[in-house]
């Protein structure tokens, strides 16, 4: 009679069980599938996850001098907003400036670039003309196709930027106010035998991926004034320009630090002002030595202090799942990549604990 | 025959009901009603069915239950691994207002000791390390005040068990000392 009861019981259990993981998993997957699929949610969900983390420790500091939750959130917003302002009204005319002055330049880099190529293709005619491949034509037609798809694709990329950058701290504010409340409501979902295994795991996925992001960019940061620092010191042009730019694509990891210097390396090589184009060669290796620095300040101190603590990924899983996340999202995949491996790292290895370990 | 405001001012009855709980506990015994709604906020409300288990004893716990309403009992599994057997032993029926599992709050990934059951509908406050360290982030003042009240409670736990201790040692000791035998000779004149 008694173990009548017992089954009863446990086949009850197990159902609502299933019918709340489900639950769960709907509420879950659901909207990450929106995500995926309508145009511009992810790019500003992604920027509004950033800004959550980045402007989550000064809105406790706030809460904690006292200040109401909304309010606390308020200040860092209007603080980043004025920042913001200020940045448009003082950098950006510098960085217009120097935008335009590299505009300006551009078709004479087009000419010299298009020299470089030509001497290229002299240089290794004999070696292009075994397999019949005309190097000069190869590279003016794949630039033209590639203006051509920019002038095209410019619109729609502006109007895209335009809703992230709208979308984002409004999405940022809802995180920030209401995050807790909607991954409490979320983990009611949880059955009972999980609940434990689930709060601390969402506990643990919250602080990680909030130190990584931190992380991350504090080290952009540092890459970026780095650079900035050593052209301006060089007397180089576009300095700031550049720093922001290496700061920037020093997020994607491995390929960054690359790209970020690829614009300086093709302004020494092409410009026509002799002064920076220096046939000795020795404004390369200045150029080279300043973006070297900058990497290795990066790898010696601040990925060893502050990054490597954080994420525990072997390097080559952590190059397999980059070139995994460039496969599927380009860029942004390269970004999310690290910290999705990890979070995802984290979540099959509580899982395993709890389920496997345990109950064996 | 319900109506539209039952619903309405349903979920507040319930907070007020989970508020009244958290006043009633040691632990949240010094926080003004204020600091009450910012903790009400961050605890969990579960509910189980009779015969449900909280938790299982060897199972990592990151947190304490109190009971809002229901029956909860704790056992220790008595495992023996010789004759492969186990038997469950019953500790403790704890009812409304009780709480059980706070060493978690302050355990590093620590196990659980015993194994808790619901024996009725039960309905069960949860608040957990995470919660803990949330409170601490966004209030210290709360969290020292919680942190204090939860020494004490370990702090007296701590000393219940060292009195258990001596007590068994006294019983052990009393069951190891020979009882005096007496001479046969003894009372002759």
């Amino acid at each position: 009679m008694k173990n009548r009861q017992l089954q009863e019981l446990e086949s009850r259990l197990r159902r609502e069980r299933i019918i709340k993981l489900f639950a769960f998993l709907s509420m879950v997957f659901i909207p990450l599938f929106v995500l995926f699929t309508v145009d511009n949610l992810l790019a500003s969900f992604v920027f509004a996850f950033f800004a959550n983390y980045l402007l989550g420790p000064f809105v406790n500091l706030l809460e904690r001098r006292g200040l109401n939750r909304n309010l606390a959130i308020l200040i860092p917003f209007a603080a980043t907003g004025a920042l913001v302002a200020f940045g448009f009204y003082e950098i950006l005319p510098r960085l217009a400036q120097q935008a335009l002055s590299l505009e300006a330049k551009l078709p004479s880099y087009q000419v010299d670039l298009g020299n470089l190529v030509a001497s290229t293709s002299h240089r290794f005619s004999a070696f292009a003309n075994m397999y019949h491949v005309d190097i000069n034509e190869t590279v003016s037609s794949w630039l033209m196709a590639q203006t051509a798809h920019l002038s095209s694709a410019l619109p729609s990329a502006l109007s895209g930027s335009l809703t992230v950058l709208l979308l984002a701290p409004i999405f940022s504010y809802f995180m920030l106010a209401d995050g807790r409340g909607v991954s409490k409501q979320l983990l009611t979902l949880v059955p009972n035998n999980l609940f434990e295994m689930a709060l601390n795991l969402s506990h643990q996925l919250n602080e990680q991926m909030g130190a990584f992001i931190r992380a991350r960019f504090l080290e952009a940061a540092i890459v970026g004034i780095v650079v900035w620092l050593g052209l301006q010191i060089s007397g180089f042009p576009y300095a700031s320009l550049l720093g922001l730019f290496a700061g920037i694509t020093n997020l994607i990891p491995y390929l960054g630090p690359l790209i970020g210097a690829v614009p300086a390396i093709l302004i020494v090589l092409i410009s026509p002002d002799a002064a920076i184009t220096d046939s000795t060669g020795l404004n390369l290796l200045i150029l080279t030595s300043i973006y070297f620095a900058a990497q290795l300040v990066d790898i010696i101190f601040v990925i060893p202090l502050l990054v490597a603590k954080i994420v525990n990924l072997h390097p080559v899983t952590v190059i397999i799942v980059i070139i995994i996340g460039s496969k599927l999202m380009g860029i942004l995949g390269m970004v999310i990549s690290i910290p999705v491996a990890s979070a995802s790292k984290l979540t099959v290895q509580a899982f395993y604990d709890h389920i496997l370990e345990f109950r064996g | 025959m319900n109506y539209l405001w039952d619903n309405l001012f349903r979920k507040s009855k319930k907070d007020e009901e989970v508020r009244s709980r958290l006043a009633s506990n040691i632990l949240f015994k010094d926080l003004t009603s204020k600091e009450l709604r910012f903790v009400e906020q961050i605890v969990h409300v579960r509910s189980y069915h009779a015969g449900e288990h909280v938790f299982r004893q060897g199972e990592v716990g990151v947190g304490m239950y109190m009971i809002m309403s229901g029956r909860v009992e704790i056992f220790i599994d008595d495992a023996d691994p010789v004759k492969e057997t186990s038997a469950e032993i019953f500790i403790t029926q704890l009812l409304a207002n009780d709480f059980f599992g706070e060493l978690s709050l302050v355990e590093e990934n620590g196990r659980r000791t015993a194994s808790a059951i619901c024996r009725d509908e039960t309905v069960l406050i949860g608040f957990f390390k995470p919660d803990l360290m949330e409170i601490v982030k966004r209030s210290p003042i709360v969290g020292i005040k919680i942190l204090f009240r939860l020494a004490e409670v370990l702090g007296r736990r701590l000393k219940e068990t060292t009195e258990k201790v001596s007590d068994l040692r006294g019983s052990i000791r009393e069951l190891r000392t020979p009882p005096p035998t007496t001479s046969v000779d003894e009372g002759r004149p």
